[in-house]
């Protein structure tokens, strides 16, 4: 005698055993059955035909899970694009900090508090169509060790030019009064190029989703 | 019966326009879909669900738990302001394309 209730209850741990997620998606796809079976059973088929066609019309668990798997954001890729963004905005509060000094203090003329402002523009547009110029990468494991990567660069660009670049700075100019102004530009500019490595993590995740296809057959 | 590729390319658009007439669960969507194809827009129940995960991670709809009249559980989605712009976009695109298969259908006849 066919027990529609076991026969459900042996379709969920076939789900399970596949790999579908439970509560959500299964407990999605368990109502989407149960109506299916009543509908079926509504226009005249017995419990166990009901059934058997709710169940082929849903689908096979294998090809659903596959499916499901192309969602699925891991916790390592969700801590690179984190890490890229606060480290994105880490630059530009620092940015905007050196900004602040760019156009206090007077010796600074024109000249470099324009070229902090584009400095702080090109991180703007970076982070806002940066990812316009990125590749549509359909791996989610390379977009995350890309990402990874964009960050690691990042951080090392920010080191290197603090230990090496910044201390030439200093010692460079001839003129005691161009100082200022050409260490505050420089250090915008290195923000710059620091933030929008950062954006890499984002800027591949959005090139992605914008290109994807959605797949329902 | 309609070729697969292009029953998962207007997936999106579909439910976007379901959703844009208000709320909606998918069980409802999917009967709406073959109701208004004839059944012959078939798609596997199952997959729809990633497509509506999918545009739900992009912000493109909502979600919420709810009740049916009969006390079921079920999931109802609703668009997003993001959603409402794809769903302009995808019926600008596919207007174009429409217009331009028309008009060479057309052409062959004169």
């Amino acid at each position: 005698m066919f027990n529609l209730e076991q026969a459900v209850a042996e379709w969920r741990q076939q789900m399970l055993a596949a790999g579908i997620q439970t509560p959500v998606p299964l407990e999605e796809l368990e109502i989407h059955l149960r109506d299916e079976i009543e509908r079926q059973m509504r226009s005249g088929l017995d419990e166990k035909k009901a059934f058997e066609a709710a169940t082929r019309q849903i689908g096979q668990a294998r090809a659903l899970r596959s499916e499901f798997e192309k969602n699925d954001v891991s916790i390592g890729a969700r801590f690179v694009e984190l890490t890229g963004i606060a480290w994105g905005v880490i630059a530009g509060l620092f940015s905007l900090w050196t900004l602040f000094f760019l156009f206090t203090i007077h010796e600074v003329n024109w000249v470099g508090r324009m070229l902090g402002l584009v400095a702080i523009a090109s991180t703007g547009l970076s982070w806002r169509y940066g990812y316009r110029v990125l590749p549509v990468i359909r791996h989610r494991h390379v977009r995350t060790l890309m990402g990874f990567a964009g960050c690691i660069v990042s951080i090392l660009w920010m080191g290197t030019f603090v230990k090496l670049i910044l201390p030439s700075l200093v010692v460079l100019p001839t003129k005691a009064d161009t100082s200022p102004a050409r260490l505050m530009v420089s250090f915008l500019w290195a923000w710059t190029v620091a933030a929008t490595l950062a954006s890499t993590a984002h800027g591949l995740k959005k090139v992605a989703s914008r290109k994807d296809q959605p797949a329902v057959s | 019966m309609i070729r697969k590729e292009l029953v998962a390319a207007s997936a999106e658009p579909l439910i976007l326009s379901l959703l844009a007439r208000g709320e909606s669960y998918g069980y409802a969507i999917i009967q709406e879909v073959k109701a208004r194809s004839d059944g012959k827009l078939q798609w596997t129940d199952g997959m729809l669900y990633p497509v509506l995960h999918r545009m739900e991670h992009r912000g493109l709809i909502k979600s919420r738990w709810g009740e049916s009249e009969t006390g079921r559980k079920r999931k109802y989605y609703s668009l997003k302001k993001d959603g409402k712009m794809a769903m302009a976009k995808h019926h600008e695109q596919w207007s174009l394309v429409h217009s331009v298969l028309a008009g060479l259908r057309k052409k062959q006849y004169v």
